[in-house]
Formats: C-alpha cells, sequence, structure tokens
C-alpha cells in the first residue's frame, strides 16, 4: 500500500435531509470550486465540529478560571497576581 | 472593540485575572469567541507567579482553606492553553529591557494594613520584562491591565530599536479595551 493510499480517511455513505437553501449554496460553491458536493460539505461539517469542539473548550476553560480566581480576599488575589503582601509595620 | 479572531494575544498575569469575569458580561462573551480561535496564551513566568501565590497561600491556611487553594490551584492548571517557555530568545531581549530600565516605574504597592517590599517589588518588576520579552519573542500583542508598568518598557524599546533587531514595536492591548 503506497503512502497515499494508506493516508486515505475511512468514508462511510450515509443519507442526510438538509435545508433546500444551504443545499443549494453547496451546489454552487461545489461548481465554483469543481468539487463534488460530498466534498464540501464534508470540509463545511468539519469546521463546524471545530467550532463546536472549541465552544465546548472555551466554557470549561472559563469556568476553571472563575474557580480558580473566586473564594480569596483582596490580599489574597494579589498574592495569586504575584504581589505579595506583608502587614505593614504601624506608622 | 478588538476582533477575537485577530490573535492569538499573550495574557499577562494581570489581564488573566480579568477571566474571572461573570459568564454574562461582555468581556466573558469577547473570551469565548477568542477561545472558539486561539488557545490563552501565557508566559511561563505568569505560571510561575500563579503557583508561587498558590503554594504560599496553601502553606499558612489549614482545613476547608487548604482544600480551596489546592482546587482553585487545579482549575488553574486546567485551563492553561499555550505557555511559552523563558528560552534564549527571551532571556537575551529580558537582559535587554532590565538593562535600559533597571528600577521600577511605580511604587511598591501598599494599603493601609499591607504593603509590599522594596525586594518584591523589583522581583515583580523583572517578571514583567520576562513577560514583555515574551510578547516580543512570540511576535504577539500583550494583553495587560497594568499600563503603569508596560508602557515604560514599550517606550524603551520604542527609543531604542537597536537593541532589539527584527522584533517589536511591544504591541499593548489594555483588557479594557478588548470590547
Amino acid at each position: 500500500m503506497g503512502p497515499a493510499r494508506s493516508l486515505k480517511v475511512k468514508k462511510q455513505r450515509t443519507t442526510l435531509t438538509l435545508p433546500s437553501d444551504s443545499l443549494a449554496k453547496a451546489k454552487s460553491i461545489a461548481r465554483a470550486r469543481r468539487l463534488n458536493l460530498s466534498a464540501v460539505i464534508s470540509e463545511a461539517l468539519s469546521e463546524g465540529l471545530r467550532v463546536y469542539a472549541a465552544t465546548e473548550r472555551s466554557e470549561e476553560v472559563l469556568s476553571a478560571y472563575r474557580k480558580a480566581f473566586s473564594g480569596f480576599t483582596e490580599e489574597e488575589r494579589a498574592l495569586l497576581d504575584g504581589i505579595v503582601l506583608e502587614r505593614a509595620p504601624r506608622r | 472593540m478588538i476582533d477575537p479572531a485577530s490573535g492569538p494575544f499573550l495574557f499577562d498575569t494581570s489581564a488573566e485575572s480579568w477571566l474571572e469575569q461573570p459568564a454574562d458580561s461582555e468581556f466573558s462573551r469577547w473570551m469565548g469567541a477568542y477561545l472558539s480561535h486561539h488557545p490563552i496564551h501565557v508566559s511561563a513566568v505568569t505560571v510561575m507567579e500563579r503557583v508561587r501565590g498558590y503554594s504560599s497561600l496553601w502553606q499558612r491556611s489549614a482545613g476547608q482553606k487548604r482544600y480551596l487553594v489546592e482546587s482553585a490551584r487545579l482549575a488553574y492548571l486546567s485551563a492553561l492553553g499555550r505557555v511559552w517557555p523563558l528560552d534564549e530568545a527571551v532571556a537575551i531581549v529580558a537582559g535587554e529591557i532590565m538593562a535600559m530600565l533597571p528600577d521600577p516605574p511605580t511604587p511598591p504597592r501598599r494599603s493601609h494594613r499591607w504593603a509590599e517590599s522594596r525586594q518584591e517589588r523589583l522581583a515583580r518588576w523583572r517578571f514583567d520584562g520576562m513577560i514583555a520579552a515574551t510578547a516580543l519573542v512570540a511576535r504577539m500583542p500583550l494583553i495587560h491591565n497594568n499600563a503603569a508598568d508596560f508602557e515604560p518598557v514599550r517606550s524603551a524599546i520604542e527609543r531604542s530599536p537597536v537593541r532589539f533587531p527584527g522584533l517589536g514595536p511591544l504591541e499593548l492591548v489594555r483588557c479594557g479595551s478588548l470590547v
């Protein structure tokens, strides 16, 4: 088996019901780029799934940051920001 | 408003703290959009400052508070995106910045009960220099909430481009101007 063949993505045939306007746009893109319809829909689906995964990850990240910084006093927060404060001597 | 897709950006320690803002805030919506394009980039120095903070708090606390500090530390580490190392290039640039600006531009922090020592202020200033150097080497704008420290660094680099061949200017973006 050659390297090009071994890198081939495994594909599966399926039947989908798509909105007519989206399908029309996809066909138009396929014609303009001289690709087949499956390639255009597959590309759009991959991008959509990437954005979906990134959105899920972004919620996880922001929620983790909120947890990382909540429940601390002002002085403790300063310490977490790299500002080391000590009790000030009485004047 | 800065286009979230126009990143990636390097987040200073002071900017990272803004990530705590509530989920329904404008800043959080902006961050959500940013994260759908790029990870959060920080310097290893920021991670060091944070972990030092968590560890100091852990050492001086007990019981339930210790548990809270450790959970917060683990949450922080799980959120990290891309951490930039303090490598040879960053060390060279940071050394140039420190030589040009040996003294902190502002005095140690102080409140009615608490004060930062001169030694700690100097260390924090040096860390800021390393973070600015990381942004220059990574060729990323630096998101910050600490104009008093970073503006003098930006000006000094602008005045001496010969010391930073092929680098600069240092692009600064304040947290407040992102949204």
